[in-house]
């Protein structure tokens, strides 16, 4: 089955400014700010998606994804962050592997 | 009675969550107006503001401003004239082209707040995509964004500091102990 495609020419070019810009400002700046452009990234990547995605992904763009944990926590309670992260990061696996029907040996 | 300033000094916020509604181009001028009057050292000037209120200019900003994000109405921008610095025999690093970038984004926070604008400052940005898209000329360094629009009635928890601060815990008399 073909994918759809997901991102309009603007919306690609808007997202590659913010990668490049962003690579260039984290030399300057803290480094916990990594990891907060990233989901910077990811959270306007799942905006623009949202509205040509299949259903699924699209319940799932509007699901786990937008339980990303705020960027003060960060510093605050560095621990509470990383097991935030990772319950994300465990939700993007799930939807992939139902997504390209992996994972089930 | 209170002191109207202090007042101020006291309730403004850095607002992260902004309106769709426009600014009228007299507010906007009404902060460049209130920046004349930011201290300078030496009263050289040698900071240049570049007001945006174009939509497409605004959206061109923001993709070059991984730190914006906020969608503001009008922007700000805080330019030191390189140019100029070195007619008065500074070199680009001096330290009061930056404390003076401080104060004129303090009066202008200020001034935006007074007259009911939200506004917040935003330094993650590409400064040489920043001169491309606002045309600086060479010379010209873009170090700030004054950030403005309405403020929207829910707004971003605030980054709150780590341990409790009040005006003594800041301070200090005299000398250190």
């Amino acid at each position: 089955m073909d994918s759809p495609l997901v991102l309009t020419e603007d919306e690609a070019l808007e997202l590659l400014a913010f990668l490049v810009t962003a690579a260039r400002t984290q030399l300057d700046e803290a480094a916990e700010y990594g990891p907060l452009r990233l989901l910077t990234a990811a959270g306007r990547l799942a905006d623009f998606m949202a509205g040509r995605a299949s259903p699924a992904t699209r319940q799932f763009l509007a699901g786990p994804l937008r339980a990303l944990p705020d960027a003060a926590l960060r510093s605050v309670d560095p621990g509470k962050y990383a097991t935030e992260l990772d319950a994300v990061c465990q939700a993007v696996a799930e939807h992939l592997v139902n997504h390209f029907g992996g994972g089930a040996r | 009675m209170t002191n109207p300033v202090l007042e101020a000094i006291r309730t403004r916020r850095m607002v992260r969550a902004l309106t769709d509604a426009p600014i009228p181009r007299e507010q906007v001028e009404v902060i460049l107006q209130a920046v004349r009057w930011a201290p300078s050292a030496g009263n050289r000037r040698l900071h240049r503001y570049v007001a945006v209120q174009d939509s497409t200019t605004l959206r061109l900003l923001r993709m070059v401003s991984p730190g914006m994000f906020q969608r503001p109405r009008a922007v700000i921008t805080i330019c030191i004239d390189g140019a100029r610095a070195r007619s008065f025999g500074m070199s680009p690093t001096t330290r009061s082209l930056y404390v003076d970038v401080g104060t004129s984004a303090q009066t202008m926070l200020l001034a935006a707040h007074s007259i009911g604008l939200g506004a917040g400052v935003v330094t993650s940005f590409s400064r040489a995509a920043v001169s491309v898209v606002l045309n600086l000329p060479v010379g010209f360094s873009p170090e700030m964004f004054i950030c403005l629009g309405f403020p929207a009635a829910r707004q971003p928890p605030a980054m709150r500091p780590r341990t409790p601060v009040t005006w003594q815990s800041l301070s200090h008399w005299e000398r250190f102990p």
